[in-house]
């Protein structure tokens, strides 16, 4: 912060002029979240009263896993279409092993209550394997993840609607879940005035900090953003490129997972729809914080910025009771213009 | 390595081949069913029905997942005719308008089979058009009707209790499964028409929706898709806004289905209500549908009402038609005579009724 003062003191008229352009072009995002959350605040007070702003944080913590493992795919000038129904099979097999004893839908009547542990296990692990498959036939048969993600996210579905229709189930949503996993998800541990913060807040913070210890600090995280800048060097540098890949893709299917874990026991009830286009919403956060699709560029930070904007722009505009018809086009509008400026960036340096 | 990784390949396209092949049917079938999409749950209540009647019947089928596409349905139509089906029963996707109908009319006429409409409802006109054609569905306007009369008569009996700040109106929360779909229009309109009806006779103020700047008056899912995770996030949203301490509680939940009435359960959970215990306040919530979820969320004490929709009943009415339309010499509506038929026109309808508890009618 202060070198760039410094240097800002040492440039010409004409460079600072330029300079101030530039500041304003590529922060424009950061303005633009300040100034609509003065704007809406100035016409709904209530927009930023406590429990208001826990609400945007608890919507935002809600989605930042699965945006966090679909960084990594477009990181890797991929992507993941099959985030959002892996994130519907895993919430459902989750539901469906921890509903409450004596529920008169139950899909498995004979199962005793699982303990929450071995139930996250077994969420995360299914993540991770279909995780694993997306990254295995992109790194093996070096097939677009475009292409790859596109099969298995009709894989998933497809599983998803046979799931659905096993025990005595007969395709009706999955809920009554056990209040045990409710209140380990839902359940408050610590409130802000007498807003309770609901637990999977904690878990997303504590997600996001492992993210970006990985990313940062991690050998592997180093090789992901070399790998996504350009993978002929990093494997004549000794980077095992496929190993990588199939990590990025295993990682991001872990996410999936514990996102589809949450999901479950935040809506309470699950069905084929659930997670049904939560990949589209991921990846606009993603590119909307800078995540490129170049390659081999983005921030935490950034993934963080660009969730919790889709979310000011969901609540902020129910706030000011505009039509859903018209947020459409704002957030088309917010996701376009972002990416420009994304854009813009990289074709300057060049 | 290549040549081992193709054999192992080779190896599992081969092993899986059975798991397909037993799941369908050593012949063609002759009677083709198409659902608008396989994940909505009350359509999955009928699949399961009619496909066990028309098994018992000794009738052939195969069903078919739209998967919310009408072009997806419209060419899986023209492929089953194509190889020899026999009649068709259809759930359309498209019912905005007429089109989509009479393509699927005229692809059956042209191959002079029956084609049954279900659940999902074609106009009269269309209906007219073909002989071979009849259609099985709920009066759209009548679950809305109904869910408005059990939510007028709940707020009269409860007025005093139910106005939380004491200013003398009911501020309620309406949440819409799709835009541009009949039954959810109906819903929208008539649950709170019809509830205002039985208001007005009772010298009570009409209802008021909670947020007075939105015009529409409903909330909608922006996906279509009628699903809980919608009606969760709004409501979640709204109660941070419209809380008890505010005066401004919202005191009503209207939902169009049931789904959405569970996500909005699970909101108002969050928030301290609707636990179904004595020292938390009831927010009286009311969908459409009655699923197993509902019907226990309101046993609990959780949920107030649905509406119940006659999965059985439907299936038990197009069943009887395709027997009918594959014998000769009988008409479509032969023995259907515990059904209300439309008076001029092909068009069966299957009662909805409503559902408080398991003691209440």
């Amino acid at each position: 912060m202060i070198k760039a003062i410094e240097r800002y003191r040492e440039m010409s008229p004409e460079q600072r002029k330029g300079y101030r352009k530039e500041f304003f072009i590529n922060n424009s995002l950061y303005m633009f979240l300040i100034a609509a959350v003065i704007v809406i605040g100035f016409l709904r007070p209530n927009f930023l009263s406590a429990a208001s702003i826990v609400n945007i944080i608890s919507l935002s913590a809600a989605n930042l896993p699965i945006a966090l493992g679909i960084a990594g795919a477009i990181i890797l000038s991929g992507t993941d279409l099959s985030a959002g129904r892996i994130v519907g099979v895993v919430a459902c097999v989750s539901a469906s092993l921890l509903q409450a004893s004596g529920y008169a839908g139950k899909v498995f009547p004979g199962l005793a209550t699982l303990p929450i542990p071995a139930v996250l296990l077994i969420a995360l692990g299914l993540g991770a394997l279909v995780g694993l498959i997306n990254g295995f036939c992109t790194a093996r048969f070096h097939l677009h993840p475009f292409i790859v993600t596109l099969s298995t996210q009709l894989i998933a579905y497809g599983a998803l609607l046979m799931y659905l229709r096993i025990g005595n189930n007969n395709g009706q949503s999955i809920s009554g879940l056990d209040s045990s996993y409710t209140n380990f998800i839902n359940g408050s541990i610590l409130s802000i005035g007498k807003t309770p913060i609901p637990n999977y807040v904690w878990y997303a913070i504590l997600i996001t900090a492992v993210m970006w210890f990985i990313w940062n600090k991690t050998t592997f995280g180093k090789n992901m953003f070399a790998v996504g800048s350009n993978p002929e060097a990093a494997n004549v540098s000794g980077v095992n490129v496929k190993r990588v890949t199939m990590l990025v893709f295993m990682l991001a299917g872990i996410l999936y997972g514990m996102t589809g874990f949450i999901e479950a026991a935040r809506i309470g009830s699950n069905s084929a729809a659930t997670g049904l286009n939560y990949e589209l919403d991921a990846i606009a956060a993603c590119v909307i914080g800078g995540v490129s699709f170049v390659g081999g560029i983005g921030k935490i930070r950034g993934v963080i910025v660009g969730v919790v904007l889709l979310r000011l722009i969901f609540v902020g505009l129910t706030a000011l009771s505009i039509d859903a018809n018209m947020q459409y086009i704002i957030k088309g509008l917010i996701i376009l213009i972002a990416c420009a400026i994304d854009m813009r960036k990289y074709l300057v340096k060049r | 390595m290549k040549k081992l990784l193709s054999i192992l390949l080779l190896i599992c396209m081969l092993t899986s081949l059975p798991i397909f092949t037993s799941s369908c049917s050593a012949s063609a079938a002759d009677v083709h069913v198409f659902y608008y999409t396989f994940s909505d749950p009350y359509i999955s209540n009928v699949r399961s029905a009619l496909g066990k009647q028309l098994k018992d019947a000794g009738i052939s089928f195969q069903d078919h997942d739209g998967n919310g596409n009408q072009t997806t349905q419209t060419e899986q139509i023209q492929t089953a005719i194509t190889n020899g089906a026999k009649a068709i029963i259809v759930n359309i996707v498209n019912t905005g308008s007429d089109d989509a109908a009479n393509g699927i009319i005229t692809l059956a006429k042209n191959a002079d089979i029956p084609v049954i409409f279900f659940n999902r409802e074609v106009s009269d006109a269309a209906v007219k058009s073909y002989e071979r054609c009849a259609f099985v569905g709920t009066d759209a306007k009548e679950a809305g009707i109904l869910q408005g009369q059990i939510i007028g008569q709940y707020v009269k009996d409860n007025f005093k209790s139910l106005d939380i700040n004491g200013d003398g109106v009911i501020s309620y929360i309406l949440f819409k499964g799709e835009e541009g779909n009949n039954e959810a229009i109906y819903r929208t309109q008539y649950s709170v028409s019809e509830a205002d009806k039985i208001l007005k006779s009772n010298t009570l103020p009409p209802l008021r929706f909670y947020d007075p700047s939105n015009n529409n008056k409903y909330l909608v899912d922006r996906n279509g898709q009628w699903s809980a995770s919608a009606a969760n996030e709004y409501m979640t949203t709204a109660l941070t806004s419209y809380t008890e301490k505010k005066g401004n509680m919202i005191e009503l939940v209207i939902c169009n289905n049931d789904g959405m009435a569970e996500g909005a359960i699970s909101a108002l959970n969050n928030a301290g209500y609707n636990l179904g215990r004595a020292d938390s306040r009831q927010i009286p919530v009311f969908g459409v549908d009655a699923t197993e979820a509902a019907v226990d969320l309101i046993e609990k004490g959780k949920m107030t009402g649905t509406v119940k929709q006659d999965a059985d009943g439907m299936a038990d009415a197009v069943s009887r038609i395709i027997q009918n339309s594959l014998t000769d010499g009988k008409k479509l509506t032969d023995g259907l005579d515990a059904y209300s038929i439309d008076s001029n026109v092909t068009k069966i309808r299957i009662p909805y009724s409503a559902y408080l508890g398991k003691n209440q009618k």
